[in-house]
């Protein structure tokens, strides 16, 4: 009898003690999303918010988006930044048709983008710097940490001229993202546009992503590009190959 | 039942939302996706790169006049995934392309299909290519 109660007891600690440790273990597991992965579409995914530019932007955006729809609808599309080799920038690059891949190193987390090879980094557990201390590029400077399984990224420093979906913002912006596992199992980028000088509000909107187990790398080089810009600013072809091989 | 008023895309958004992707990358609004042309003749360069591969062919017409035609393809990244190699076309190889016409008049147009010399035939893989329609 005694026996069987020290048993008991001790069978009751062990389970105790086993929860109790499981309780006090912090979650460090950091998920592990290196690989080659492609744009998808996760049902589960929710809507993007609606963008709200300011009267004065959304003119602006206005008067763009018109002049693009009125030169395409007469075979005249308009150039864009492609027609000069160029990618297209933060956050546009998480996007689009082509892989791309992401490595994980000590302190860093590098996505590639295969079209027009574009390169971002994301320096981990740094601080973000002022928006003034950083040049204005096509990727800006992006600092992140994991919470939970989630990798916070914060983005500032984008070119006022690197446009996504032709919508204007200010050296203001900032880019945060949460980059996680859906329980869909679509990697997701949680991405959320922050501009206190164009938008009325921050807006969100999502890309999801599935795994290209088996998939390499292509390389890109933007290397013979047959349009040019004419004097309208129309998207033109050389009949007459620039470049001979 | 209510409708859901979370999320309500006017024509405007739609209308971006499909012109934001034609602008982020080329836009194919220069050729005609109402009607196609066939293009029968030799190959004079096959070029090989990004941002677009191009086919050039010099067909000849009705009166035996050789016309020279530039047929642009799509990135060859997006060719690879569909299955092209850069060595299934040559200089000299005689080839049947469908195209595209450019709008313009131009002897130009997007590649949308080739018949190689071998006979077999391998398209394009432009994306949203089903909506450049075939005619005879």
């Amino acid at each position: 009898m005694r026996v069987q109660k020290i048993l008991s007891l001790t069978a009751a600690l062990l389970v105790f003690g086993q929860l109790a440790l499981a309780a006090q273990k912090p979650i460090t597991a950091i998920p592990d999303i290196t690989g080659t992965w492609e744009s998808a579409r996760d049902p589960s995914a929710p809507p993007a918010q609606q963008i709200q530019l300011k009267p004065e932007y959304l003119q602006q955006k206005q008067a763009l988006t018109q002049a693009i729809s009125a030169a395409t609808a007469r075979g005249e599309p308009l150039a864009t930044t492609t027609q000069r080799c160029l990618g297209d920038g933060m956050p546009g690059m998480m996007g689009g048709p082509f892989p791309m891949e992401i490595l994980q190193s000590k302190g860093q987390v590098t996505i590639i983008q295969e079209a027009y090879t574009q390169v971002r980094r994301i320096y981990l557990d740094k601080p973000q710097k002022p928006v003034d201390e950083v040049e204005p590029g096509f990727f800006g400077r992006s600092v992140g940490h994991w919470e939970g399984g989630v990798l916070m990224v914060d983005t500032i420093g984008i070119k006022e001229d690197v446009l996504y979906r032709s919508n204007p913002h200010s050296s203001e912006m900032r880019i945060k993202e949460k980059i996680y596992y859906a329980p869909s199992g679509f990697l997701r980028d949680e991405v959320t546009i922050e501009d206190p000088v164009v938008l009325e509000k921050p807006y969100t909107y999502t890309v999801s992503y599935r795994r290209l187990p088996d998939y390499e790398m292509l390389e890109y080089v933007c290397e013979d590009n047959r349009y040019y810009v004419d004097e309208k600013g129309q998207q033109k072809l050389h009949l007459d190959a620039p470049v001979q091989k | 039942m209510k409708p859901n008023r979370q999320w309500r895309p006017s024509a405007w958004i739609l209308a971006l939302a499909f012109a934001a992707p034609a602008l982020a990358h080329h836009s194919f609004a220069m050729y005609d996706n109402e009607r196609s042309i066939t293009v029968k003749g030799v190959v004079t360069k096959w070029q090989w790169t990004n941002p677009h591969a191009y086919l050039e062919i010099d067909a000849k017409d009705a009166s035996g006049a050789v016309k020279h035609y530039v047929l642009e393809g799509t990135s060859i990244n997006i060719m690879v995934r569909g299955g092209w190699r850069s060595n299934m076309i040559k200089v000299g190889d005689q080839v049947t392309a469908v195209a595209a016409p450019a709008k313009s008049g131009d002897p130009a147009g997007l590649l949308l299909e080739v018949t190689f010399a071998n006979g077999e035939k391998k398209d394009m893989s432009i994306p949203a290519g089903y909506t450049f329609k075939r005619t005879p």
